[in-house]
């Protein structure tokens, strides 16, 4: 069947009355974060996904404890209980439930914010197509770990991955000021008209949620000038009634998905656009999908998301002053997947190989679930190929130790020799 | 500062109201009930059924609403037969929950309105809420989300609209099909001549006795004012409310489409479905005591899901509804008593039945 492209996401009613009015934040709230400003904090990633929450003023947060993510929300709770923060704080039955509050209240034009970790993560999982066709861009923040079997609280990024078709934005921080900036960011992409969508802010579990760093704490009017009021175009609001999620007939079936899957590409220009407008009020300019490091004459080149990037980076330097040509990639966004700026980044590479910190039972390399992205990117490459590979790595929440990314390294530099990978996937510290 | 949240508190109906009758173009008479506004948010062009009971009840709750109201409908029949994209029977906004959503996904509207208003993004008053979800999803798999938006108390209205099966599917049994009724997944047979075997599960009283500071009622289609009244009082209530009301459905129980609210008032006659009101202050329940009571069969008799009923599952039904007189404090008649001896029911079979269509003017 042939279907037009339908241009980014029209209300087919005329638009709600606005909602431009920046929300209310109570004295205390006002006075809190004018001390902070300026201020540099160490706060652990979920205090810093909090703090995020904080600044960006939600009006609704759903909550239900599960490790490590519940931090975050034991921040929240604190910050509504000292009169900080005036956000309806809904105790959730479950995930499923929270992240339906969460959607309810998007609907109605209110700021949501949610999160989970682990099998958390994927009790919600009807809820992650439903929000992104229904265009509601609320906010989920993960903090990963290991899905069940067995029980494991350490990190693994399965969780979130499970959910990387369902039309999230989706993308790691690797550090507690990342974690704090890229909420903000996320937002802003997210809340755009041009792109509507839901979005998911992961962090390592313990690695970046528990372990404190350093935090830059902005104005609040910094924050209000770089994040503007939500503005949902077809919000449940009597003033303009619309019907959301109405039963279709097969046949307009297509048209919605194709607008829904081009919402995916339409972010990325936004994505751009809102790193760098956030590098102009805060200071801090992000790479805007993929970072690359030592990446200028590298032959061999890793390519990794979230925490163990920063291990991953000491590795490459001890590597690099003995002489190896090795650098690193790390996929800021998985969704929407930065095939041009992936493929730009390795273009002089010849052997590349996917750390992953997930598991993918039974997938084309036999692995993990980063490298069937990353081979399709590289396979619509109009250079020479590099070779890839695997790595099965932190699995269970385990470190990837300097050492292991030294072994990863040597496999890249034979198959560079031999001009062929061994095999699709490595499981580190099982093979010599 | 910030603003303060207004509420509608809406005036009740007068239940002793005046009816009225018309002509309509083929000269029959047409009932109504002039004192109930003519507004309806809940408009004509839904591919309902005919004689659907959910969406009599559709119709009155947000007619006894009115336009200032946000609503939110999970999964069932009244999702599949309602919405078409692009079309739509209603003028208040409204939005499609999944089966397992509809409390969670309405405190959220509940939670993101207070939370606006308060903050200064929403003006005007707070906005009638209303959740109608069906009784497998009030009763089954969106109980623990229905109960959580209770426990929750946010102010909004989670209704119930009980058409005893999983109508949408094909007719499946849910938690509140009653004993012995016939569905898809509870056929009768050599093996199981009652076909359904468990007791329905007691989903209005659970919320009650489970949330006690919330408003609880119980209604069916039968008492329009009563509904619409209902509707009101739990709207008016500031918290959370939970209105579980009887909705026939021709399709799935077999029965003349014309009878939909003769059958919400015999199920009540019956002493099947107790129409009552739970007092959060006062901690009681009032019962509706219904001028004429009548045996089950009287109820059995006018559906075809019932219609492979043995004696003894007859009396069975029999000293349900019982047991249920004497919950809501009434005399159970020697008739009735008579009625829980499968014999009793024996000697009926031998007698034709003959279903009294019209109960006339006050019955």
């Amino acid at each position: 069947m042939t279907t037009a492209h339908v241009q980014g996401a029209q209300p087919a009613v005329p638009l709600a009355p606005a909602r431009l009015a920046r929300g209310i934040r109570t004295p205390d709230g006002e006075r809190f974060l004018a001390g902070l400003a300026g201020q540099k904090m160490r706060l652990n990633g979920c205090a810093a996904a909090a703090y995020a929450a904080l600044y960006a003023n939600v009006d609704v947060i759903a909550a239900y404890p599960i490790r490590p993510y519940t931090a975050i929300m034991m921040n929240l709770s604190q910050f509504i209980a000292d009169g900080i923060l005036d956000a309806e704080y809904i105790h959730a039955d479950g995930e499923h439930a929270q992240l339906s509050a969460a959607f309810g209240a998007g609907s109605c034009g209110a700021r949501a914010y949610t999160g989970s970790s682990g099998v958390g993560v994927t009790y919600a999982y009807e809820m992650y197509s439903i929000i992104s066709g229904a265009r509601i861009p609320v906010q989920m923040a993960i903090a990963d770990r290991t899905l069940d079997p067995p029980g494991d609280f350490g990190s693994e990024h399965t969780d979130a991955l499970c959910t990387r078709d369902m039309g999230w934005l989706l993308g790691w921080a690797a550090t507690p000021q990342e974690v704090f900036d890229k909420s903000l960011i996320a937002y802003a992409i997210g809340e755009d008209p041009r792109v509507l969508l839901p979005q998911m802010v992961a962090q390592d579990g313990y690695f970046v949620s528990h372990i404190a760093g350093e935090v830059e704490m902005p104005s609040a009017d910094q924050v209000d000038a770089y994040l503007p009021p939500y503005q949902l175009p077809f919000a449940l609001d009597p003033r303009r009634p619309v019907s959301h999620g109405p039963q279709i007939h097969p046949e307009q079936g297509p048209p919605l998905q194709l607008e829904r899957a081009r919402a995916m590409e339409d972010a990325i220009p936004v994505i751009r656009r809102k790193t760098d407008e956030f590098a102009t009020a805060f200071g801090r300019q992000y790479p805007h999908l993929v970072e690359e490091y030592l990446l200028d004459d590298a032959e061999i080149a890793l390519v990794i998301s979230g925490g163990h990037a920063v291990t991953c980076r000491a590795a490459i330097r001890r590597l690099r002053e003995q002489g190896i040509k090795i650098g690193m990639v790390r996929l800021l966004w998985i969704r929407p997947f930065p095939s041009d700026d992936l493929r730009a980044a390795l273009q002089a590479v010849k052997a590349v190989g996917v750390v992953e910190t997930n598991l993918g039972l039974g997938g084309a390399s036999y692995g993990g679930i980063l490298s069937l992205d990353v081979t399709t990117a590289l396979y619509q490459a109009e250079y020479e190929r590099p070779l890839v590979t695997s790595f099965m790595a932190g699995l269970g929440g385990e470190t990837v130790p300097v050492a292991e990314f030294d072994w990863m390294a040597g496999k890249l530099g034979q198959a560079l020799q031999r001009g062929r990978v061994e095999k699709a996937t490595h499981w580190v510290g099982f093979e010599h | 500062m910030a603003h303060e949240v207004v509420r509608h508190n809406l005036p009740l109906f007068d239940e002793e109201g005046r009816a009225a009758a018309t002509d309509d173009l083929a000269g029959r008479d047409r009932h109504f009930l002039p004192d109930f506004p003519g507004e309806d948010p809940y408009a004509a062009g839904h591919r309902t059924c005919a004689g659907c009971g959910p969406a009599i009840q559709y119709r009155w709750v947000l007619k006894a609403a009115g336009h200032d109201s946000v609503l939110a409908g999970p999964t069932g029949c009244m999702y599949v037969a309602n919405s078409t994209y692009l079309c739509t029977p209603y003028t208040v906004p409204w939005a499609h929950t999944p089966i397992a959503s509809g409390g969670s996904f309405t405190s959220g509207m509940a939670a993101g309105y207070e939370a606006m208003i308060r903050k200064g993004r929403h003006p005007g008053p707070y906005p009638n809420i209303i959740v109608m979800a069906g009784d497998g999803s009030a009763s089954d798999i969106g109980l623990g989300s229905m109960s959580g938006a209770l426990y929750r108390n946010h102010d909004a209205l989670f209704i119930c609209y009980d058409n005893e099966c999983y109508a949408n599917t094909g007719i499946q049994t849910s938690p509140t099909t009653p004993y012995a009724g016939m569905t898809t997944f509870t056929p009768f047979g050599k093996a199981i001549p009652e076909g359904k075997k468990l007791a329905a599960k007691n989903l209005a009283k659970m919320m009650a006795e489970g949330h006690p500071h919330c408003y609880v009622a119980t209604t069916t289609v039968g008492y329009p004012t009563d509904l619409m009244n209902k509707t009101r009082k739990g709207l008016n209530h500031v918290g959370a409310a939970f209105l579980h009301c009887y909705t026939p459905c021709q399709k799935g129980w077999v029965y003349q489409t014309s009878m939909t609210v003769e059958l919400g008032r015999r199920v009540v006659e019956a002493g099947l479905f107790p129409v009552w009101e739970y007092d959060p202050q006062q901690r009681e329940y009032r019962y509706f005591h219904p001028p004429v009571q009548r045996p089950v069969t009287d109820y059995l008799a006018m559906q075809g899901r019932f219609g492979h009923m043995l004696p003894e599952h007859v009396a069975a039904l029999q000293r349900a509804a019982n047991r249920n007189w004497q919950d809501m404090g009434m005399d159970v008649p020697a008739s009735l008593r008579e009625g829980e001896d499968p014999a009793h029911h024996e000697r009926l079979s031998e007698e034709t039945y003959s279903m009294p269509l019209n109960r006339g003017v006050g019955a």
